[in-house]
């Protein structure tokens, strides 16, 4: 580790870095070990026609990975995260961005609104999914807020059908997401420089034209950054599909994360789960790289 | 941000402000409303009179912080020698680490669990923390490293030359500058362990080691599916969450929009 370097002249004057690897070491062996470790055991197991405990298992080679790709729910999997990606960062955007220029323009009470879009994020989603499964029940209180506003020939059993059940799990990941990226917008906001907002003003641009002009390319790297992080969320998607849906009804609300799970576990068809497993690693993984490819261009830190 | 100067507009600003708003309120209404269906406040008596609750209150607690003391030597340990120190290779090293920025929790279960049973660490706190802080310390030191890039190498060159060891110009030198960005990722740590569903659902078995989110499960079960009183375990088991949010508000936002944006 640390080499005393009060010990000579020589060492003391130099002003070579000293060696880190002891530094680095432990946070890359507890990565390594257990990360990657993991990792290497899953592909083993991926390969394998296992139940978990049965003690010796066959070797069945690529089988599993066969499985997965003439698997339909599979392929639903893939498409619910995609389009879980693409809803939840649009609509989290537009709320969090609004709210961010609402809340620099010094309502009343700003502090409270705050409060509201936060908390979700605070809370655990396993917390408020028997919340959200009572909301949204045949006799859920939004089926009431629906009767009471004059809309009740809409009230139906949101998490009941495979038409709507996907569309709650959006509606929850958003409602606990916006929070953030209002966050982020808020500080970046907060870095424009206000001239250039005045000199607009002066030139006769209204709200709604700073709002587009001005603002909104002002806050680019945030936008990324929030892009990017919506993708890696989308990719871990579990808890709210699992404890709202469990995945269904039908396979509606199935992500790639509900499947494994209930592959692995409950189901005990433990190799084809650990196949579904490295499929998964391998999407993450083309996103890492595409995310370091982004931040060594140097366009990752220019935000705010 | 917008200009609102006349009152009329001001009070149109506001009225959009509020509408947006609430939907964001209204479950958290729900959840209360629902709490109190029924029995009332019996709901809450009924929940808070049974004997296991402080029990994953005092296990989440338990891993929580030790998630963060381990998270925390261990980031700033390595982001001082990524950023300041002498290591050949050191792209491929941290390359290694960040690969797993992206890696879901799912993923480590079945090995894991063979892991775990095999080492006799099955149903001990062990089992979760050791998982959580792997799969914390990729994000974390990475946060740490592009802060202490920051710092200028001048100042703990010249710790070295008044007779400092490497060591001391870390403890003396860089880690007080480091106190914003520690502050992120103990937030981070603590949402992500505190918060936690499927490792402690696999790991941990029963209500001497299982966790708070662990909680709605389990009174399901206690109360034979009695939705009011599942409802008032997850107002018990949200208000310290909000609590520490209101007490550590800045800290919070901060330490949030800290890690979203390096």
């Amino acid at each position: 580790m640390s080499s005393k370097s009060g010990r000579g002249v020589a060492r003391r004057r130099s002003f070579l870095r000293p060696t880190g690897y002891a530094w680095i070491l432990p946070a890359l062996v507890f990565c390594v070990g257990l990360l990657y470790y993991s990792v290497g055991y899953t592909g083993y197991i991926s390969t394998l026609d296992w139940n978990g405990t049965a003690p010796d298992p066959t070797h069945v080679g690529s089988a599993n990975y066969g499985r997965a790709f003439a698997d339909p729910v599979f392929w639903e999997a893939i498409q619910h995260t995609v389009i879980s990606f693409v809803v939840t960062f649009t609509i989290s955007t537009i709320l969090g961005f609004v709210f961010a220029a609402l809340l620099h323009s010094r309502p009343f009470f700003g502090g409270v609104y705050k409060v509201v879009l936060f908390v979700p994020v605070v809370l655990a989603p396993a917390i408020m999914a028997p919340v959200f499964r009572q909301i949204f029940a045949n006799d859920g209180q939004f089926n009431w807020l629906l009767d009471h506003l004059g809309l009740g020939a809409l009230a139906q059993p949101w998490l009941a059908q495979s038409g709507t059940a996907l569309g709650v799990i959006l509606a929850i990941t958003i409602w606990g997401g916006t929070g953030v990226t209002f966050i982020l917008y808020f500080a970046a906001m907060g870095q424009i420089d206000p001239e250039l907002l005045e000199a607009a003003e002066l030139d006769g641009a209204g709200n709604i034209r700073r709002l587009v002009s001005i603002i909104w390319p002002n806050v680019r790297g945030t936008t990324i950054a929030l892009a990017t992080l919506s993708a890696i969320g989308a990719l871990k998607t579990f808890d709210i599909p699992y404890l709202v849906t469990t995945g269904g009804p039908n396979f509606a609300t199935e992500f790639l994360g509900t499947l494994i799970y209930r592959m692995s576990i409950p189901l005990g068809a433990v190799g084809y789960g650990a196949a579904l497993s490295i499929l998964l690693l391998l999407i993450a993984l083309v996103f890492a790289i595409l995310l370091n490819a982004r931040r060594d261009k140097g366009e990752g830190r220019n935000d705010a | 941000m917008l200009e609102a100067r006349r009152r009329s507009s001001r009070i149109v600003l506001q009225i959009i402000l509020t509408l947006l708003v609430i939907p964001f309120l209204l479950p958290l209404i729900a959840m209360v409303q629902g709490s109190l269906a029924g029995q009332g406040w019996g709901n809450y008596v009924a929940v808070l009179s049974v004997p296991e609750l402080p029990l994953f209150f005092r296990n989440s607690a338990i891993i929580a912080v030790a998630t963060i003391v381990f998270v925390y030597v261990l980031t700033m340990g390595a982001a001082f020698g990524f950023a300041k120190l002498h290591v050949r290779g050191k792209a491929f090293y941290f390359w290694l680490l960040i690969a797993a920025l992206t890696l879901p929790e799912v993923v480590l279960l079945t090995p894991l669990f063979a892991t775990m049973t095999s080492l006799n660490l099955y149903n001990t706190y062990w089992a979760v923390i050791l998982p959580l802080t792997a799969l914390q310390l990729p994000f974390t030191v990475l946060l740490a490293r592009n802060f202490m890039e920051g710092i200028p190498d001048e100042i703990i060159e010249a710790a070295r030359i008044d007779g400092a060891n490497t060591f001391q110009g870390f403890w003396y030198i860089v880690l007080p500058l480091t106190r914003p960005i520690a502050a992120a990722i103990i937030v981070f740590t603590l949402l992500g362990a505190w918060n936690d569903y499927l490792l402690p659902l696999v790991f941990l078995v029963d209500p001497t080691t299982q966790t708070i989110t662990q909680l709605p499960q389990f009174f399901v079960g206690q109360f034979s599916n009695d939705q009011t009183k599942v409802l008032a375990s997850a107002v018990i088991t949200a208000l310290p969450e909000i609590i520490a949010y209101l007490c550590l508000q800045r800290l919070f936002e901060r330490g949030l929009s800290a890690g979203a944006l390096k």
